[in-house]
């Protein structure tokens, strides 16, 4: 696959505050690609340098081969959607959508028919037929969603930046719209870049996600690798699904706050510092008593509360530091199970399964 | 005091404020249909007539009490209102867009704008004829009065697309350049038609100002007398109701234009729901 954006250092400071300090990345052409990162981050930053509307400290950036950083950004033929989708107000749905093919400056679309042929396959395409007429303050979020996207992709960019895209939807509808964007996307053949602060959404959507930590790209690989092997203590800790321990590596094995835990046989991770990781569904509860196996590592902690969700239950146990430590128990061939409260367990994980940096 | 009270102290001091905002318009009205020509500006009405208002257009046969000199007035302030109020605009409209981004000196150019409209108007109106004089510029309602005019009203107005470009979401029209569209015509299709409901606002505010503007036109605009000028006039001879007939017909005029306001307003705000409701039909 052809690389169609490529950063080089880039750098952004307002004030005091470094936004990015350094970023690198080559984005391919046709691929759908997330961006992850805690609020604070720089991904909305990055993705409006990107576009133009924010000029970089420093740095390169290449799309299509051509350095792009000091020109305007509608020459740049990105597209961007916005995550309040900043529809024009004044203008119907059908208006909204024909607005960038009309109005550009280069090679504008002046012939009318052309014009509302390409609206309507458009429309059609993300499914808002009926609602040409419609003012765009008297549809959906949803609906208005797809006017945002309708009227980018319309202009046929080589590539769209979504600024958290389905950040304004409820619950149901964003999982709706996660795998129509994936569709529409596959259907255009255009490159995403998508932007979200949801590591479930971030996941589910991209073929490749990039996960930004403090201006900088802490990784990029696809979603079972950034799930099952997190590059740093900090993507672990924002994935939301590992408990994490700091300390220091000692004779083979992890000394931490509980207690030592021994070392499998994979070599550590390289990190800044010292910490150890082991997934929340990785570990299960046994009574204190239960005798464990060679390979497994066990801890004690007293059971605080449990919260059900469906298909998995999560219990949070103190540890002996105080710390809180979450298990993940699937309820896909088990029915759950009820611990004492403030009732004393076994919190046992095979050493194999567990992540450590060094 | 309990909550009724309140109510009823507060529907008494609306009521007041009703009062002392029309009542002299009201007297000013019922005076103006004084019988004439030997009718004065006082009460008791001798007798009902429109007499001052043929007066006023010259359709009554002649007497001792001259026409009121303010035709050529009226096309003046009319004039220069109009002048003001593009002018006005246009720089409260170009400034305004200027301040949404931070630039060297941003604060004091504000208030630098904002200064013409504190500084005493009398005063700036003797500073410009005393300029004007030492420089040899001959004073005229279209030159020196039209530049303090600008001076005055161009703070309102620019205040008041201040405050529209404040509510302004800049989204959209980065949303515009991103679809290829230059600056230049987003600013036209998409930030014009959005701030047109506070531009109007603006070209009320330069207007009206300008129209009644006194202070300042009176050392500023030479021989040739702007309305507000032109009434004052007549009040140092003699005061006859045809004054108060014209005072009648100004706030007509001035309501019609408030009028002309609302119906635009009304009709920028309308135009998408009225879209929605086609659709629906």
């Amino acid at each position: 696959m052809s690389t169609v954006l490529q950063l080089k250092n880039i750098t952004k400071t307002y004030g005091d505050m470094r936004a990015l300090s350094g970023i690198d990345l080559a984005l391919p052409g046709d691929a759908y690609i997330s961006l992850l990162g805690p609020s604070g981050s720089g991904k909305t930053t990055l993705l409006r340098v990107i576009a133009g509307f924010e000029h970089p400290d420093g740095g390169a950036i290449l799309f299509d081969g051509k350095r792009i950083d000091t020109v305007a950004p509608h020459q740049r033929g990105i597209g961007f959607v916005f995550q309040n989708f900043a529809l024009f107000p004044h203008l119907s749905v059908a208006q909204n959508i024909a607005f960038g093919l009309e109005n550009r400056d280069v090679d504008p679309v002046t012939d009318r028919r052309v014009v509302d042929a390409r609206v309507r396959d458009i429309i059609s395409l993300v499914g808002l037929s009926g609602l040409e007429g419609r003012a765009v303050t008297q549809i959906s979020g949803g609906q208005r969603q797809r006017v945002a996207l309708a009227r980018t992709l319309v202009t046929e960019p080589r590539m769209v930046l979504l600024d958290e895209p389905l950040g304004a939807l409820d619950a149901n509808l964003r999982a709706r719209m996660r795998a129509e964007l994936r569709a529409i996307r596959e259907r255009c053949g255009v490159t995403f870049l998508h932007v979200t602060g949801s590591e479930a959404e971030a996941l589910a959507m991209g073929d490749t996600v990039l996960v930004l930590e403090s201006g900088r790209i802490a990784q990029s690989a696809d979603s079972d690798t950034v799930y099952n092997r997190p590059a740093s203590p900090a993507v672990a800790r924002f994935l939301n699904c590992y408990n994490l321990f700091q300390g220091r590596i000692e004779g083979g094995a992890f000394v931490g706050g509980v207690g030592r835990f021994g070392l499998g046989s994979a070599a550590p991770t390289r990190a800044a510092s010292p910490a150890y990781a082991i997934r929340y569904d990785r570990v299960s509860v046994r009574p204190r008593e239960a005798a464990i196996a060679e390979d497994e590592i066990r801890i004690e902690a007293n059971f605080v509360a449990s919260e059900y969700s469906g298909a998995a239950v999560n219990s949070f146990f103190a540890l002996d530091d105080g710390r809180v430590f979450e298990v993940e128990s699937h309820l896909s061939h088990a029915a759950p199970e009820t611990y004492a409260e403030q009732g004393r367990y076994a919190l046992v994980w095979k050493r194999e399964d567990a992540l450590v940096y060094a | 005091m309990n909550a009724s009270g309140i109510k009823t102290g507060l529907g008494a001091y609306t009521a007041l404020f009703l009062v002392f905002l029309y009542g002299p318009l009201v007297v000013l009205a019922i005076l103006s249909f004084q019988t004439g020509p030997e009718g004065g500006p006082q009460f008791p009405i001798i007798e009902w007539s429109t007499y001052w208002y043929k007066h006023l257009f010259g359709l009554t046969p002649p007497s001792r009490i001259a026409p009121l000199p303010i035709e050529q007035a009226l096309v003046r302030s009319l004039g220069l209102a109009v002048m003001t109020m593009i002018v006005s605009t246009v720089l409260g409209v170009t400034a305004a867009q200027a301040f949404r981004r931070k630039f060297r000196g941003s604060g004091v150019v504000f208030y630098l704008i904002v200064l013409g409209m504190m500084v005493p108007g009398v005063l700036v109106g003797l500073g410009m004829a005393l300029v004007a004089n030492t420089l040899g510029i001959d004073r005229h309602w279209w030159s020196t009065a039209f530049v303090l005019h600008v001076v005055y009203t161009f703070p309102f107005a620019f205040l008041v697309m201040l405050a529209i470009f404040n509510r302004f979401d800049p989204s959209m029209e980065e949303a515009s350049w991103s679809l290829g569209v230059t600056p230049a015509r987003t600013f036209r299709k998409v930030t014009f038609p959005l701030i047109f409901p506070g531009v109007l606002s603006a070209m009320l505010f330069a207007f009206t100002l300008s129209y009644d503007e006194f202070s300042r036109t009176l050392f500023a605009s030479g021989r040739d007398l702007t309305l507000p000028l032109a009434i004052y006039g007549t009040f140092s001879v003699e005061v006859h109701p045809n004054v108060f007939a014209f005072g009648v017909l100004t706030t007509l005029f001035s309501f019609a234009l408030l009028g002309t306001y609302a119906a635009l307003m009304m009709l920028s705000v309308r135009r998408a729901k009225r879209v929605a409701i086609q659709e629906e039909a």
